[in-house]
């Protein structure tokens, strides 16, 4: 049987989103589905080297006021940061992660190897559409 | 089958995933399954509430066979044999 395919655009550099993202993947990956994700403006800026899951270096998208509180409690539950469900999720499935050219630009990271080693490659907007058309599940966060 | 039955069944491979919230278990189960083999049982431990309805539900998605779950204190068991 054919995979089903789940089409992310991860537009979001906020850590409590991208966590939101890891638990997504995580499931997809438990059912073995085919993910591309295609890490649009904001994201780039969390995809880079220096940037990752420092926790110091990524905002909230909601509730900023309760960061310490938000990480504490995560912490506590022992959810794995957002670098590590992605990757983990790349370990049980087959994920592919693509930085947008032009969000990669802007934060700076010309060359594949400026982002964390989970990317694959630097692509154009034409892939992410070509890539949602064809998917089964298109989420945007 | 039945809670006794489960409660007597000594499954081929035990995950306890009871320190993890969602989605650990679900994700601890999808790794274990890869190292036991077809008509092998699996007995995964969670304390995580919505691991009673996602497991039986991936079970059914993946082709394997739900035993049941037995309420424990504080955590519950879900068995399952792989196809």
């Amino acid at each position: 049987m054919e995979p089903k395919k789940l089409c992310l655009a991860l537009y979001t550099g906020s850590v409590d989103k991208l966590t939101a993202a890891g638990v997504i993947l995580s499931g997809a990956a438990a059912d073995d589905m085919k993910v591309d994700i295609y890490v649009l403006l904001q994201g780039a800026r969390a995809f880079r080297k220096d940037i990752g899951d420092n926790p110091d270096k990524l905002n909230m998208a909601e509730n900023a006021e309760m960061k310490t509180e938000f990480l504490e409690s995560l912490k506590n539950l022992k959810v794995k940061t957002w670098v590590e469900f992605f990757r983990e999720a790349k370990e049980i499935t087959d994920v592919k992660i693509h930085i947008c050219g032009l969000a990669g630009k802007v934060w700076g990271g010309e060359k594949l190897d400026d982002f964390i080693d989970l990317a694959d490659d630097i692509v154009g907007i034409g892939a992410y559409i070509t890539a949602a058309q064809e998917a089964d599940v298109n989420l945007f966060i | 089958m039945t809670t006794e039955e489960l409660k007597d069944l000594r499954a081929t491979k035990v995950v306890d995933a009871r320190g993890t919230a969602c989605p650990g278990p679900l994700l601890e189960a999808k790794k274990a399954i890869g190292t036991i083999n077809s008509g092998d049982t699996m007995e995964v431990l969670s304390a995580d509430e919505g691991t009673k309805s996602d497991l039986p539900k991936w079970c059914t998605k993946q082709g394997h066979e739900y035993l049941g779950t037995v309420e424990e204190s504080g955590y519950f068991r879900i068995f399952l044999k792989k196809k």
